[in-house]
Parts: structure tokens; C-alpha cells; sequence
């Protein structure tokens, strides 16, 4: 059973659905539900998430039901919305998404889709209704309907053969750094020869989700990343790699070298391009040693975020940066079975540290956490911001949401996210030693 | 009989005829206002808008020393958030409806929901707002209510929206203010009578509110605000007070209607104070009420020569301006635009009804052709519209403004920034000018182009709005 959220931060399924839909280029969601759950979406997701909307509005195709519809039913009015849709949007790719009234009134979303794809129009759909589960939860619906329904539509995109890998995990704006992690990550399997295939962000379009068959490889970069892999996994036998974090500084030469091994790339031309991506990271601890001590960077932190985030970021600042870990609060509504599934470094530092860790998303709750801890650095989402004030403490803005801090293509993630990150953290432990 | 018998207001649309679609000249829009019932219209395409939930949650999150139980799965607090984020208060829970609770109800969940944040926050007053799941579900969250009210000994309110009921949001507004007049005041007690003149400010931004305070302080006023950072007491005052006075006869009507009925304290409306003319008639109109019209009057001009120093040569002779807002404000900033020498270009307001009847006759009788366009959102049709105009400047409040500046025509928003009282008219006249001044970014944006086929944009704007048929 679910249970009541103290400032709840994570949204619904309908809008998980929707940030994987609004990342991808000429893919157009066709809201199936009141007016105000796409407007709900805009407010409390996409500009809460600092990294703005891709076309500059609430979402642009909303069926709008109301009274006379949850009684009658909707279904005729979805018919209409989508035939007009096609008119007045521009796309190549029509994504039906329904929310909690016409799931409830029972309105048979398929069958709409369906009528629109015997009419030739692109058309796919997937049953989000909020009560479903969450925002991550939405996302993988959206996935899962492109992976199913996509190859019905017949249209063919070749990649490399045996090079080509597909990047999962990474929720669009949920993870507030998505598109610079993306492109960041795109950049270092490039650098040993994958061609990445981010799916979405900068451009990405739907013939990227027609090459998603052919990929050699699906890397999931946090458990929401898995379930896709698996689905490939069966429709196509893919093979996956679960890296299930994700990676920053010197851990991305270790999925590096799995993504590698794993295409039986040659080892030499990996390590060379790892070794130059190293020289750079330690230029840049080499450039910082100096504020590194006078600024006091060994703090202890409390990190609250994601799981996939709250390992890669955290594993880098003890690993690499010496910092000591105080505590974890680990936000996204993992199902239960999955909580203790840590990955290994992250687990490691936990143990030798002695470091507290929690599942939470429940607002009250983390400042709870965060008072009694105490640590002299916090690391969380815009909801951490007055309890960091509270007890002291430098405080960056990293996970969902940021409210007021702009992020476009910046990054937390791979060698040069660790670079970025060392200055945000260096920036907020020196404006707060003022 | 009461008002607050109920347990909702009438919907917009059927208490003042608000209708959400439509396109037409000023002259033929107020004509649908001159019979007994305007014909409704509804869109064939539509575009995601606000609805009663929303701004619901909005004027609840205002009232002090509260907490509001969203009783619906987690999606339907993200308005919430953004409302937290904005403005760093208000305190909410969500009752995280799934799959489960849609079948056998969530009685039990609320309870819990209502009960922990009661014992965590020890708030003056708990909300309750209802979406659509509840809505449908018809789960009793009144007898939650009564049932809670006596174990914690303190006031617990319901919020009867849906999601669904009323295509106006505003009559969200309606919903809340209902339910805390009903359930923090309620009816047929004994009312103390107090000196205060009640400041209604519902959902404004926090430099209007102030800039009112400021203004009507200064006349040495006695003020009871209200619903913005009002906390329960304010609102047992209110039915006490002398009379009361409004900021936005749209979102806040409903409240003076009911002070006025139920309490018998006297409701004065007003146009909005935007721009120097319509905030002396504003300031005026109080003096009037309250005997201190003199003192009033030198107010008035003491300010307004203060901004006009500061304005300096400031003119917008020779510019088109376009407007996009929710109607009172629509209506205001029309004027302060005729005021400041600048032509009115068009006007889309997210919604009109008989609130607005003088307001459009008076537009009207000046712009007979002036083209209203009726629409919460709907940039597509907005868009449209704009492009043919050409205008030399858009004025909205809408989430919109970022699709819309595609077109490449300069934007002031209004969503966030000062525009009420001498303040505000400072405040607008400085974005103004600089959009008009520097017109790199709107320009670079052009570049992206619009999410719409060319087909549309070529259509007449009003293709999809049909009459309802019921």
C-alpha cells in the first residue's frame, strides 16, 4: 500500500510518461485526461526541474474531458482530439497517454490508437494513469510502448552493427543534469569506438527509437533502466549491462571498460582513451589543491537523491574528492526487494564509513534525517534548502527539483561532469565559509 | 436561504455565464452578454489549461499556518510544489492515491494523512482538496471530516474540486474561498462587529498585495487581508468587518459575495488599480466609502506625480500591443495602455463572463472591432492569432510565453511581476521599455520556429471552436 508524502517531490506516472515523450523530438503526447494534469506536468515537473520545456508550453495536445465525459465516456473525445492533433502538430509520431478520469471511466485507449494507425497516422499509446505509480514508473510505460509498438509502424533506421548501444535509466528532467549526462556519456563510449544511442535530448528523434532493435548492447544506468533492457532482452535477445549507477570521474573508466569487454572491443584502445580522460580529472584535483585545503573540502555530507545518482556522485566524492560520508536519503519509490540491491562501491563506502542510509521522499521526514545528522555539507534537491540553512550548512542543489538553480547542458556525470561538480561543490563550500 | 449551504458553489459558467471559447469583435462579444444566456462553446482541439484543482491549491497554499491534504495520487500536488518552490511557503501532503484506492476507496489513507500532518505542523487549519480520483470515487471525505474535527480539535475544511465539474478554473477560487467561509465563519452565529475594511487579495503576487497594504495604510485604514497570508482569525474578522474592498473582481467576487450576503459586511468592486488613472479611481472609490476622500485624493496625487517624474518621456505612441491575461487584469491593462499612448492590437483573456460586462461595454464602445479572443492556454490558437496581428509587443500571464515568443514579437510577462498600484505602474513601464529597447533574445528565438504545421497557422484561429452541443 502506498503511503501519504510530506512534500512530495516525485511526481505521477502520466508525468514520467510525459518527460520521456517531451525529450524526444517530433514525438507528440496526446494527453488523454482534464485539462489540468498536462498544466500539473508543466508546473511542478518540467519547471521545477530546471532545465525549461522543450516547446515552450504546457503540453500541446490535451483531450480536456469534463463532467460529461467521466459519466458518458471519453472515447469519442479522444478520437476527435487525435484526429486534430495530427492537423494542427507538427510531428511524425502521435503518443497517446491517458490519465486517472479516463482510466477510471474505463475509456479504450487501444482501440482510439488503433483507429488512428488504420487511418495512417503514427500513432502509439500507453495507459498512464497516475494512480499507476510514479513518475520513474511512467517512464518506463512510455519506454515500453515505444519498444512494442514502434517496429508496427515499419520504418527502418540501420545502425553499426555490433556497435550500437541504447542508454536507459536516465529520467528526462527527473534527473535535473539529463541531457549534459547524456551527452557526456555519448561522448566517452564514442571515445572507444560505441555508437551511443542517448534516445533522448539535443535532438534525438524518433528514428533513434527505430534503431533500438538493432542495438548490440542496452546499458541501464539506474534500475528504471532495466526493465527496457529486459523487454529488448526478450523481444530480440539483447544482451544488457546494468551498470546501475551512474557514472562520475574515475568510475566511468569502469563502465568504460564493461561496455568494452562487452563488445569485445580491443582493451588497448579503451585503456588510452580512459588514461587521457584520467590526466585531465587529476589536472584538475592538481588545479584545486590549494582552495581544496584552505577551504576546508573534507566535510561531511549528506547526499539526498536518486539511488543511481546518490551512488555515481557519492562513490566520486569519497573515492576520489575525500570527502566523508554522513548520510544517504535515497528519493525515487524503489519497489520493495530492490532497496538493499546497492551497487557494490556504494555499498563499500556505506560500510567503511559507517554512513547512514534511508529511503525517503517524504519531505519532513529527510529534514528530520538531516537536523539529526548534521553534517557540514548538503547535497539534495531545492526541498533540502531550508533545513541546510537551518543547521549550518553549505547546501548544493543537485537532485529534483532544483526550483531556482537553470541547468542546459550541464553536467554531474563522466569525467567532465566530475570537473563541474567539483566546482559547484567548491563554489557553495566557499560562499558559505564567507 | 444560505449561500454556504451548499456544499460547492455554482460553477462559473453557470453562475455568471463565464464561457472559455470563443473569437469575435468586441461589439459582437458583448452581444453574447446581452440576452438571457450566452451560447456555450467548447474547442474539437484543446490544449492543456488549468483547471479548479489548481488554483485551488494555489489560493489555499496562501493561507497562513496551514496544511493542505491533496487527496488524489502524487501528480496532482505538482502544482503544489511549483507553488512551494515559487514562493518558499505553503505546507502540503498527499495522500498518494494507487490503483488500489481507486477500487476500494481511501477513507483510512486520509484519516492518516490528516491525522500525522495535524500532529507534525499543529496548523490553525487542514484542507482537504479533492481530485479527480476522489471526485469520481465519490469517497466521503466528509465524514472523514466530522469525524477528525471533534478527535483533534481543530478545524478541518473540505475542498469539493475535480478536475472535471466546471471548464472555468477560476471557479476553483469559488470552491476554496466557499469552503473556508463555510467552515471557518459558517452561518447564523453571532458575528463581533470590528472597525477593519477587508483587503481581498486572492492568488495575487506578494508586491501587489503589499503595494495595496502600502497604499491604503497610509490612509490610515484599519485592514483585515484576506485569503493571501490571511490565517483563520482573519477570516472570523472578515464577516465582522466595515465593508470590504476587492484587488481583482474576478478571482476575488466570490468572496465579497458571500461576505456581503452572508454577513451583511457591504462588497465595493472596483477595475483593477493599473496605471495611474484606474488606481486613483481605485483609491478614491475607498475614500468614498470611508469618509476620507480629501485624504484620498492628495494620495493620489502626491504618487501619481512621483511616477510621473519617474516615467520621464516614457510613451508607447505608435505601438500595437497585444494582450494575453486573465480578464480583469485584461481589462486594466488595456487602459494603462491607452494611458502610457499605445494602441490596442487584440485581446485574449483566459475566460469572460458577467464580471466583465461593463469593462467589455466600455472597450467596446471605444474599439468596436477589437478582435477578444476567449482561452485559458490554447496557444495554438493564440499563436495564430498573434502572427496575423503583428503585433509590437505581447503582454500575457500564461505558462505560454516561452512558445509564443517564437513568433519573434517582444514579451513582457505579467505571471510573476509587480503591476498593481504607482509601484507596479513603475514596475511594468521598465519591462516594457527594455523589451522594446533590446530585441536580441526574442529575435534569436525566432530561429526555433513553432511547434504547428504551416496548414494551421494558415487556418482561420477559429476552426476548433464548435457549439456545444448537449
Amino acid at each position: 500500500m502506498s503511503h501519504s508524502i510530506d512534500g512530495s517531490r516525485n511526481s505521477c506516472a502520466l508525468h514520467g510518461a510525459l518527460q520521456l515523450i517531451e525529450a524526444i523530438d517530433g514525438v507528440v503526447p496526446v494527453v488523454h485526461s482534464n485539462s489540468g494534469c498536462g498544466f500539473q506536468h508543466f508546473l511542478g515537473v518540467n519547471r521545477a526541474s530546471g532545465s525549461g520545456v522543450a516547446c515552450g508550453s504546457p503540453p500541446v495536445s490535451s483531450s480536456n474531458v469534463t463532467e460529461k465525459h467521466v459519466v458518458f465516456g471519453g472515447s469519442s473525445r479522444l478520437r476527435e482530439q487525435l484526429k486534430n492533433t495530427v492537423k494542427v502538430v507538427d510531428g511524425d509520431l502521435y503518443f497517446i497517454v491517458s490519465g486517472c478520469s479516463t482510466e477510471m471511466v474505463g475509456d479504450d485507449i487501444p482501440a482510439m490508437a488503433k483507429e488512428g494507425r488504420d487511418q495512417s497516422f503514427p500513432v502509439v499509446f500507453a495507459n498512464t494513469p497516475g494512480f499507476r505509480g510514479g513518475v520513474h514508473h511512467g517512464y518506463q510505460l512510455a519506454a515500453r510502448a515505444l519498444i512494442d509498438q514502434l517496429p508496427e509502424l515499419r520504418t527502418t533506421h540501420p545502425g553499426t552493427p555490433g556497435k550500437l548501444v541504447n542508454i536507459w535509466g536516465i529520467v528526462p528532467r527527473q534527473d535535473p543534469f539529463w541531457a549534459g549526462n547524456l551527452e557526456e556519456i555519448g561522448r566517452l563510449l564514442e571515445g572507444i569506438g560505441v555508437e551511443p544511442n542517448l534516445l533522448v535530448g539535443n535532438g534525438q528523434d524518433s528514428s533513434a527509437w527505430h534503431r533500438v532493435p538493432q542495438a548490440a548492447l542496452n546499458l541501464a544506468l539506474s534500475f528504471w533502466g532495466e526493465a527496457p533492457a529486459e523487454r529488448l532482452a526478450e523481444l530480440y535477445g539483447t544482451p544488457s549491462l546494468v551498470f546501475g549507477e551512474l557514472p562520475v570521474g574515475s568510475n566511468s573508466g569502469n563502465l568504460l571498460r564493461a561496455v568494452g569487454e562487452q563488445l569485445g572491443f580491443d582493451p588497448e584502445r579503451t585503456e588510452t582513451f580512459i588514461q587521457a580522460e584520467e590526466i585531465r580529472l587529476h589536472r584538475h584535483l592538481a588545479a584545486l589543491a590549494d582552495t581544496y585545503f584552505r577551504a576546508g573540502f573534507q566535510r561531511e555530507f549528506v547526499l539526498v537523491g536518486e539511488r543511481a545518482q546518490a551512488a555515481g556522485i557519492g562513490t566520486f566524492l569519497v573515492r576520489t574528492l575525500g570527502l566523508i560520508p554522513r548520510g544517504f536519503v535515497i528519493t525515487d519509490d524503489l519497489p520493495d526487494g530492490q532497496r538493499e540491491l546497492l551497487p557494490h562501491a556504494f555499498g563499500d563506502i556505506i560500510r567503511e564509513f559507517g554512513a547512514r542510509l534511508f529511503f525517503s521522499e517524504d519531505r519532513a521526514e529527510i529534514a528530520e534525517i538531516v537536523r539529526e545528522l548534521k553534517p557540514g555539507l548538503v547535497l539534495g534537491s531545492a526541498l533540502e534548502e531550508g533545513v541546510a540553512r537551518e543547521i549550518g550548512a553549505p547546501f548544493l542543489k543537485l537532485s529534483f527539483p532544483l526550483g531556482d538553480r537553470i541547468v542546459l547542458d550541464r553536467a554531474c556525470a563522466g569525467y567532465r561532469g566530475a570537473a563541474t561538480l567539483i566546482e559547484d561543490i567548491g563554489s557553495a563550500l566557499l560562499a558559505g565559509s564567507r | 436561504m444560505s449561500l454556504l449551504k451548499s456544499r460547492t458553489p455554482r460553477a462559473r459558467e453557470k453562475r455568471i455565464d463565464t464561457l472559455n471559447a470563443w473569437l469575435g469583435a468586441a461589439e459582437s462579444t458583448l452581444h453574447q452578454f446581452s440576452g438571457k444566456e450566452p451560447e456555450q462553446r467548447i474547442r474539437a482541439f484543446s490544449q492543456s489549461a488549468q483547471d479548479d484543482l489548481i488554483c485551488a491549491l494555489r489560493l489555499l497554499g496562501g493561507v497562513r499556518n496551514s496544511v493542505t491534504i491533496v487527496h488524489a495520487p502524487r501528480g496532482c500536488a505538482a502544482a503544489s510544489l511549483w507553488r512551494h518552490l515559487q514562493t518558499g511557503g505553503g505546507r502540503w501532503v498527499v495522500t498518494n492515491l494507487d490503483q488500489r484506492d481507486t477500487i476500494m476507496g481511501a477513507d483510512r489513507k486520509l484519516r492518516q494523512a490528516v491525522t500525522s500532518a495535524y500532529r507534525r505542523y499543529r496548523p490553525e487549519v487542514l484542507f482537504i482538496v479533492a481530485g479527480p480520483v476522489a471526485a469520481i470515487n465519490n469517497d466521503d471525505i466528509q465524514a472523514v471530516v466530522d469525524e477528525l474535527r471533534d478527535e483533534l480539535g481543530v478545524p478541518i475544511v473540505p475542498v469539493f474540486t475535480s478536475g472535471f465539474a466546471s471548464r472555468s478554473a477560476v471557479s476553483g477560487y469559488d470552491i476554496a474561498l466557499h469552503a473556508i467561509m463555510k467552515h471557518l465563519v459558517g452561518s447564523g452565529g453571532e458575528i463581533a462587529r470590528n472597525e477593519a475594511v477587508n483587503l481581498l487579495s486572492g492568488a495575487e503576487g506578494v508586491a501587489d498585495r503589499l503595494e495595496a497594504v502600502r497604499l491604503l495604510a497610509s490612509l490610515g485604514i484599519e485592514l483585515n487581508v484576506l485569503p493571501d497570508a490571511a490565517g483563520v482569525e482573519n477570516f472570523r474578522q472578515a464577516a465582522g468587518a466595515r465593508l470590504s474592498f476587492s484587488l481583482d473582481q474576478d478571482a476575488d467576487n466570490y468572496l465579497g459575495i458571500v461576505l456581503e450576503e452572508e454577513y451583511d459586511v457591504t462588497a465595493i468592486e472596483q477595475p483593477r488599480p493599473v496605471g495611474l488613472r484606474a488606481t486613483g479611481r481605485w483609491l478614491l472609490a475607498a475614500g468614498e466609502a470611508l469618509g476620507i476622500e480629501s485624504a484620498a485624493r492628495a494620495l493620489h496625487e502626491r504618487e501619481s506625480e512621483r511616477v510621473r517624474r519617474e516615467l520621464g518621456d516614457f510613451t508607447l505612441e505608435g505601438r500595437r500591443v497585444y494582450l494575453a491575461l486573465s480578464p480583469s487584469t485584461a481589462f486594466a491593462v488595456a487602459e494603462l495602455i491607452e494611458e502610457l499612448g499605445g494602441e490596442l492590437a487584440g485581446l485574449s483573456v483566459s475566460h469572460l463572463g458577467r464580471l466583465q460586462t461593463a469593462q467589455l461595454e466600455s472597450l467596446s464602445s471605444r474599439h468596436p472591432a477589437l478582435q477578444i479572443h476567449v482561452a485559458d492556454g490554447q496557444p495554438f490558437e493564440e499563436l495564430n492569432i498573434v502572427r496575423r496581428i503583428a503585433p509590437d509587443l505581447y503582454i500575457g500571464d500564461g505558462a505560454h510565453l516561452g512558445q509564443l515568443s517564437r513568433l519573434g514579437v517582444p514579451v513582457v510577462s505579467l505571471e510573476n511581476s509587480s503591476l498593481l498600484g504607482y509601484e507596479g505602474a513603475l514596475s511594468v513601464a521598465r519591462r516594457i521599455s527594455a523589451a522594446l529597447k533590446n530585441r536580441a533574445f526574442t529575435e534569436a528565438l525566432a530561429v526555433a520556429g513553432t511547434p504547428y504545421r504551416e496548414g494551421w497557422l494558415k487556418r482561420s484561429p477559429n476552426w476548433h471552436i464548435k457549439k456545444e452541443v448537449k
